[in-house]
Formats: C-alpha cells, structure tokens, sequence
C-alpha cells in the first residue's frame, strides 16, 4: 500500500516537474510503435505511404491517446491550474499600475481589518494566556442601589472577601488580586513598578509552570500579615534583572517591606488582567499588611480588590449568583450588627453579586474603549468593503476591455468553467498578494493601534498569532470572492458572436447598471465613516473645551511615599508640610498645596448634615478636598464670592469651609450661601461655616452635573494626606525630574516621592473619545481615498467608452464646458445619491453611537453638512480631470477612427 | 474491423497486460503484438488504449519502464513486471478465474 501510494506520488511529481522529458518519451514511445506497425505493413507487401496511412489509422487519433495518457499521469487539474497561474501572473505584470493599486487597495482593507481584529480579540475574546477552564472562572461584581441609581463595581474590601470565601458553597475557590504601583530598589534606582497582591490560590487557576523557582501557596499568604515571598513577572526578570537564575532567594525591597524573591512566572503571563502586567506578584495578605499594617479580616473601608470566581463543578452561573448574592448581604448586614439604619440601608440597596466574564471588558464594568473598539472594527469592515468595491469596479472595467479576447477564445472552444477559473485565479492572486502586504501594513500600523488602545499589552507579532493570521486569510478569500464574481459573471454571461462583432467599445446595459450601484454605495459607506469621524472629532474638541474648574497643564502631583520610618501623625503632617514648604521655594515653582482629593484618581468623602435637607447625600455626590492658603492659586479655580483660605483658619480657630458654586445651588437655592452652616462627619459636631463659593470642579466625571465639592482647609484637617500639588510657570511633565530631585532630599529613611503631571490623570478619561476620533478619522480618510480614485476610474472609464458620442456632441456644436458639466453632472449624480443613502444609514446607526459622544448629538447638522461637502468637493476634484479630458475630445480624429 | 473479433470486457487489459509482461519486459508494441498473437488473433488490443493504460500501471507501481535498445537497434521504452505488479498479477488472475467459472457454471444452468 505504502510502496504503491510512493509510486504514485513520485510518478506525479515527475509528471509535475519533468513535464516537457515526459512529452519527449511519449512522442519516442507512440512513433516508435507507428514505425513497427507501418514495418509490418511493409513487410507484408503494402507499399511504403499506405503502410503508414494504415499504422496511423488503426492506431486511432495519436493527439488523443497523448492527451488521454496526460490524464493518466493525474496532474491535468493542476497543470491547468499552473497554466491559469502563469496566465494571471503574465497579464499582471503587463500592467503593474493596475496590479499595484488593486493590491494596495485590498491590503489597505485587509491589513486594517487584520489589526484591529487583533485589538478586538485581546480586548473581548481571548481569556489570559495558560488560564485553565475559562468558561467555569467568572469576575465577581457587586451591584447595589443608591440615590435610586443602579451602581456595579468590580472591586469590593478584604472583609468581604474573607466573608465570601467563608460562606460560599456554590464555587471552589475565590480569589481576590488587586494591582498597585509600588517602589522596588534602593536609593537612585528605587522604581515604582506595577505590583500585584493575589490569593494564594491564584497560581492554581493557570495551566502555568514557574519559569524559575515555585509560586507561593495558601500557607503563605494567611492573615493577618502572610509571608514576605515574591515571585517575579518574566518581563520584569528579563528586562530589569538580566534574567539571571541567581534572583532566587534574592532580597528584594518593595514598598516598605522587605522580600525573597521564590520565582518568576512563565513567559507571557499576564494573571486575570491583560492590560497591566504585574513585575512582581505577591501573596495578598502580605501585600495588604505592606500598605496598611493592620487586620484586614473585618476591613469593610479599604476597596480596592477584584474578586474571580471558580464555579464547583455542575454549578449553573446563576445558581453561584444567587447564592453569592445571598453571601453578600448577610456579609454586609453583619458590618454593623444591631444598628438598624445600617440594616435599613442594606435592604434598600437591593445588593446583589452578578458574575461576568473573566475579560473585564466584556463585563459590566466595560470601559467606552471596548465599545469604541467594536465600532472601530465595524469600520475596518466597512473600509474592506469599499475597498473590494473598488477593485470590483475596476475588474469589471477591465473585463469590459476584454469582452473580444473572452468571446474570441469562448468561439475557440475554451469551456466556460475553464474560463470562469481562469478569471477566479486572476481575483485569488491578487487578493492573496493584498492580503500578504495587508499583513505588512497590520503588523505596522498594529502596533501603533496597540499603543493606543492596549498600553499595557505585551507581546503583539501577529505573524505568530494564529488567530489573527486566520482570520487574515478569511478576509483574503471573502475579498477575491467579493472582486471576483462581478467580473465573473459578467465574462460567463457574454454572447460569444455580440462579443467578436461590438468589442471593446460598448458596454452592456446590465454592467453599466451594476458600477454607478458600485459607486453609490462606495460614497454612502465612505459618508457613514466621516460622519463617524465627525461625531468623535467634535466630542472629543467639546471634552478638550470643556471647562474642568482648574488648570491640568501646569500643576503636578507629588506623592509621598513613607518607607522604613515610623513616623506618628503629626511627624508625618510636619513632613508633609515641610515638602510643600520645599517646593514653594524653588526657583520658578509659583505655588503648591497638600491635597486629599485629585482629579480622577483619589476622592475623600465625609458625612454631611444640613440644616433643613433630610439627606443630603441624594442631591449629589460631594467631593471634599483639603487645602492650604495656596491651593486655589495652585490648582487654578477662581473664587466666586467671598474668599478662599487665609492663615487665620487655623486649628481651633473657627471651622470655616469653601463650597462650590453648584452645592451652593443645590443646598441653598436663591438665597446667599455665605454664612450657611454645614455639618461634617456627625449631626451633632459645631458648625462649620461657608466663607466663599468657588466655580465648579469636575474632579470625577466629566457629564454628572451633580458633583460638587467642597474645601476644608489644612489645618483644620486632623490627618496627613500625603499629596502635594505643584504649579509650575510651564508645563508640568517637563519640571518632574528637578522638583523630585529637591524632594527627595527631605525624605528620612528610605521613604520616597514620586511626582506624576496631572495631564496623566486627567487624559485616560479622554481615550475612548481619542481612539474613535483617532481610528474614524483614518478609515474616513481611507474610505474616502478609495472612494475618491473609484469615482475617477469610473468617470475616467465612462469618458474613454463614450468618447465618440462625445465627438458626436462637439460635432454638432456643442461647447467644451456643456462636455464637462454632462460629465460632472453624472459623477454629482451618483455622489449626492450615496450621500442620501449614507446619511440615512448614520442617522439610523447613530442612535446606537450616542451614549458614547461626548455633548454631541448623532444627528449634529454641522457634521452631516461637513461630510457632505467634502464628499461632493472630492468627487469634483475627482471628475475634474476625465471631465476635462473629455472637453479635449477631437471630433475629427473620434470619429474617424472606426 | 472483422466480425470475429472481440472487444475486451472492462477491466481486463490491465490484466492481460500485467500476464504479458510476466514473461519477459517489452515494449508497448511488443505487447500487443504478443495479445493478438497469443489470442489466435481474437483479441485486438485498441492501440489507442494501451499507452493510456501502461502509464496508468506504471504510476501504481505495477510495472516499471526503462529505455532500451530494441532488435531493430532503436531506442524503445521497456515495460517489465515489479515485485507488487506480479501480486496484482497473481491476485487478478485468481479472481479472474473464479469469475469466469461462476459465469460458466450459471450459464450452463437449465
């Protein structure tokens, strides 16, 4: 069996390759065998050209045996099928402008299609690198009611955790992990790098072996305070370690603790969370202990730790949902046994435990950039198909130019299918070539979309993702089917005698149908794209416009960091002081505060009481914030009415407070909020009175139009806050370096500061409105390209078969410009058509975009218009030249010509 | 051409080919010079049959070709028997002569 199956491949492969010997021998063999009969003959007394008449004859028909003994050697298909490739290949590179654009054009499809599927599937679909049974892992969220808003949160505190894993019978195990950014090293080479506390049972979800070492266990990360054992991230061992095996057993100085270093994990693993990989991974309840050294079992105040779930085997999601959610409240009745305000508040929490996906971004808590992503990939569609219409478009021109070569070699005798393979080749080559270069241009252009959109993801070749390449090769095959059955049709169709008599000059009524519809919906889906565009240009300028209530640019945050001092209250308050002292007095330094609250990052928040309101807390959410005599100045917000902090405000004098000018509004309406009286922490602490009213912050959100602050000054504040904000002349990013430099000098022991420029803060909150500006705007502009060089290559096509009605024209008189408004007019025509389409489909579409616009209405007038004026601008630009050319016709020489 | 003449049941030239060659390695007009003769004339190979079919055997491996010196001194492809072709042969002729007998046997039912 094996030997004959050898046989036959050898056979082929020589039929293949040694195809012109193996004619030669089949020659030798057949004429040898004519020669002995036509002797035969002879020999049996015919003469010489009878005898040969005779041999041949009964021989019966020499070229079929030849073909049928090709047959026979099993390779006709293929060698057709080199013959088609040769062919294509030859027509190719006879006209390689053509065959340049049409492969840019389906690489510029393909390859944006290819990179974005690669976002997309990093973001939505692939579960983390070795993670073992996926579909039983689920992220744990917690969903409550407040201020009749429904909120859920990812993150929940360590005494839920504990209570949770206690009480749960429905999964296996629960681990929690949370990511914080701690100092590693010493002295100058101190870095603050991502580090992850997690559950000792974590390293148990992945089918993950250490790269060195052992991970840590369960014993090892027990309360109250663990073990101080490390184990490495890859990246981090490799990059900043030299990945030398010695790190073992290493010490290694993180936060304010000091570890072993047991292992490093495998190369790319990245734990539950792909955005940020971890350098180091520690045991939780030691990570725990290293910022806040204290029992965390009953901590129902410090939230900040992300829960998974393994569901126990047979467990439906809903069954586990339940019965967490149960754990939930009983954890959360039982914060506070016996005071029945709080069980009060629970119960009208309506708390509930919803377990999503292991990816965040397919969970409740998606951030805008998940669904921005999917837009955007939507568009890299959209893109490709304006980009097979094209090449379909122009495929049919060419077809068209080709109808006589077509009928001719139909009447010779060529079989339509043999036909019909040839064109389909010719579509395979050349979307093949497009996706090839597609690639190219993905594996570029994909890294920067990366970038953009997956700061923190490693690793990103996609000539090793197998995922990516697959779906390439979709895309590629979808494109030569899209550009190729047009054209295809289209030869199949044609009469063989009406083909030889009109040639290349008429086209058919039904192609000339078929490429203005090409061109209308070419325009219409470039429309959609700008309008797309246009909606995430506009919301992203209307959140850059919009008014914050203080200056991001100029002002810098520095963190003290306290490491291997123990320093009580009121050292660290002096500490705290004095840095902010240092920092005033620099050189070109214009001013500084300390600050509990910063701009999207960290929000203090107090009980407040008011005379006449039953609870203030459902008016709004209330931000409070600290600050110095400085801290107006510092951050930029204007003072309204009255005035800002003074140094009389200090300690035991009495307490005074800022408000914003909406909690003024909302506490007070119509009537002077000066000298209003608001309690803080308690119902029965004196009051404390509103000295000014400054404009609005939006330190949380940007759209919630109910948050107001309000401002206590330092020193009437008990505890230390530990950050100081920093007003520089210039920008902030740029004086990071000197400013930490000085700091630092003041620091005892190992403690350090970090300096990070408010803009950090504040712009991550702008990216989705970034990346969809950012990627429409490029496919637009690609869209819009490809649009563009359609239209010409139709027009210019048009032109070129009408130019003897156009002599006709000029003939009997007509002027050169009523020439180019009739081209004009036929390109405007299609144009506004595709406008009409395109705009419908976005106002439908938009419906879906608006929630994630940003003070912009999908329907916005200024953008419709936009859109249509450069689409109607482009398509003349683009007319212009054919139509001019046509203007040129020459009458004399047009008509004479057949 | 002439009436007592037969035409060759499916299937049964690659047969009398392979028994052909079992002798001796020949060339294509040697083996069917030898089928007409060895017939009693009965058989007529159709010329046009049998290159198509020694290359179909050739690329099973049942027979193997080589270029040789024919009597005549001009160069012919030789056609000769492989150790698998001489199974097939062995193989096909069994089944060959089950056929024909149960054929015979029912034919002779009254």
């Amino acid at each position: 069996m094996i030997t004959e199956l050898w046989a036959d491949v050898r056979y082929r492969l020589r039929a293949l390759f040694r195809r012109d010997d193996l004619e030669r021998e089949l020659d030798q063999e057949l004429s040898f065998h004519v020669d002995r009969a036509t002797a035969k003959y002879v020999a049996l007394g015919l003469p010489a050209d009878a005898a040969r008449r005779r041999a041949t004859i009964e021989f019966g028909g020499i070229e079929n045996t030849k073909e049928e003994s090709r047959d026979r050697r099993g390779t006709a298909l293929l060698e057709s099928v080199v013959a088609d490739l040769r062919y294509t290949l030859r027509g190719l590179r006879a006209h390689p402008g053509f065959t340049a654009g049409v492969v840019l054009t389906l690489a510029l499809g393909i390859g944006a299609n290819a990179a974005m599927f690669g976002v997309l599937d990093r973001m939505l679909f692939r579960t983390p690198a070795y993670l073992r049974d996926a579909g039983d892992i689920n992220r744990v969220y917690f969903a409550h009611t407040a201020d009749r808003q429904r909120y859920t949160q990812g993150w929940t505190e360590l005494g839920r955790y504990f209570d949770l894993r206690s009480t749960a019978h429905s999964v296996s195990t629960i681990v929690g992990f949370s990511t914080w950014h701690l100092a590693i090293g010493d002295g100058e080479a101190t870095r603050e790098v991502p580090v992850a506390g997690v559950s000792g049972e974590y390293f148990g979800l992945f089918d993950a072996r250490p790269a060195l070492g052992r991970f840590f266990n369960t014993q090892e990360d027990s309360s109250p305070q663990g073990t101080n054992v490390a184990v490495l991230g890859h990246a981090y061992w490799q990059s900043v370690l030299g990945g030398r095996p010695d790190v073992l057993g290493q010490a290694l100085h993180i936060g304010r603790l000091t570890y072993t270093v047991i292992g490093v994990t495998p190369r790319n693993f990245v734990g539950l969370d792909q955005d940020e990989v971890p350098a180091v991974y520690l045991p939780l309840m030691s990570a725990a202990w290293n910022l806040r050294p204290e029992d965390h079992r009953r901590d129902f105040h410090w939230g900040f730790l992300g829960l998974a779930a393994v569901r126990a085997p047979g467990v439906t999601r809903d069954a586990a949902q339940s019965e967490l959610s149960h754990a939930f409240l009983v954890s959360s009745l039982g914060e506070q046994p016996g005071n029945p305000e709080h069980v009060h508040r629970v119960e009208a929490g309506h708390l509930a435990v919803v377990l999503g996906p292991v990816q965040r971004d397919r969970g409740p808590e998606a951030g805008p950039e998940a669904s921005v992503v999917q837009w955007v990939t939507g568009m890299a569609l959209i893109v490709l198909l304006i980009a097979c219409a094209n090449v379909a478009n122009l495929l049919l021109a060419r077809a068209l130019t080709r109808r006589r070569e077509i009928a001719l070699r139909l009447a010779l005798g060529v079989s339509r299918g043999r036909l019909a393979r040839q064109l389909l080749t010719e579509s395979l080559v050349l979307a093949g070539l497009g996706g090839i270069a597609g690639l190219a241009i993905a594996q570029w252009g994909g890294a920067t979309i990366r970038v953009l959109f997956l700061p923190g993801a490693t690793g990103g070749n996609i000539l090793n993702d197998t995922r990516t390449l697959a779906v390439t090769l979709v895309a590629t095959l979808a494109a030569a089917l899209a550009t190729g059955l047009a054209p295809l049709f289209q030869a199949l169709r044609s009469d063989v005698a009406q083909g030889l008599s009109a040639g290349a000059r008429d086209s058919g009524a039904r192609s000339t149908r078929l490429r203005p519809a090409l061109l209308v919906l070419q325009a219409a889906l470039s429309v959609v794209l700008l309008v797309g565009a246009g909606w995430f240009v506009r919301s992203l300028w209307n959140v850059r416009r919009l008014h914050l209530g203080y200056d991001v640019d100029p002002v810098m945050l520095v963190t003290l960091n306290r490491r291997g001092v123990a320093l009580t209250p009121a050292e660290e308050i002096a500490l705290q002081n004095r840095v902010a002292d240092a920092a005033r007095s620099m050189p070109g330094i214009r001013s500084a505060s300390p600050a509990a609250t910063i701009p999207f990052w960290s929000f203090e928040g107090r009980y407040l009481k008011v005379a006449g309101i039953d609870s203030v807390d459902l008016l709004g959410d209330f931000i409070l914030q600290i600050g110095d005599t400085d801290y107006f100045r510092t951050i930029g917000t204007p003072i309204v009415r009255g005035r800002g902090f003074e140094p009389a405000d200090r300690a035991g004098a009495p307490l005074v407070t800022v408000v914003s000018a909406g909690m003024a509004r909302a506490l007070w309406p119509g009537q002077d909020p000066l000298g209003k009286c608001i309690r803080i922490n308690a119902d029965t602490v004196p009051c404390t009175t509103v000295v000014g009213v400054v404009e609005d912050q939006h330190l949380h959100s940007f759209q919630n139009p109910r948050e107001y602050t309000y401002y206590i000054p330092l020193a009437q504040y008990a505890d230390p806050v530990n950050m100081i904000l920093v007003r520089v002349p210039g920008d902030a990013a740029e004086a990071l370096e000197p400013v930490r430099r000085r700091l630092q000098t003041l620091m005892p022991g190992t403690s350090y500061v970090t300096t990070t420029p408010l803009r950090s803060m504040v712009d991550p909150r702008m990216q989705s409105w970034r990346f969809g500006a950012t990627m429409f705007v490029a496919f637009g502009g690609l869209a819009l390209l490809l649009a563009a060089v359609g239209l010409y290559s139709v027009i210019a096509y048009g032109v070129e078969q009408r130019r003897r009605e156009i002599g006709v024209r000029l003939a009997l008189g007509a002027r050169q410009e009523q020439v180019v408004r009739l081209v004009l007019r036929g390109a405007l025509r299609l144009v506004g058509g595709g406008v009409l389409l395109g705009s419908a489909i976005a106002i439908v579409g938009g419906r879906w975009v608006a929630g994630l616009l940003f003070n912009e209405p999908a329907t916005d007038p200024v953008v419709f218009g936009g859109v249509a004026f450069v689409l109607v601008t482009v398509a003349i630009a683009a007319t212009t030249v054919p139509a001019l050319a046509a203007a040129r016709v020459d009458p004399n020489v047009t008509l004479r010509a057949d | 051409m002439t009436d007592d003449r037969l035409d060759l049941p499916q299937g049964t030239l690659d047969l009398l080919i392979l028994k052909a060659l079992s002798l001796e390695p020949m060339h294509g007009w040697a083996i069917s010079e030898r089928l007409h003769q060895v017939s009693n004339a009965t058989v007529q190979i159709p010329q046009g049959s049998l290159y198509p079919a020694l290359h179909r055997l050739e690329r099973r491996g049942w027979i193997k070709a080589e270029w040789g010196t024919s009597d005549n001194n001009r160069k012919a492809k030789y056609y000769a028997l492989t150790a698998a072709g001489r199974k097939q042969l062995a193989s096909d002729a069994d089944e060959w002569a089950r056929l024909t007998a149960a054929v015979a046997l029912i034919l002779r039912m009254d």
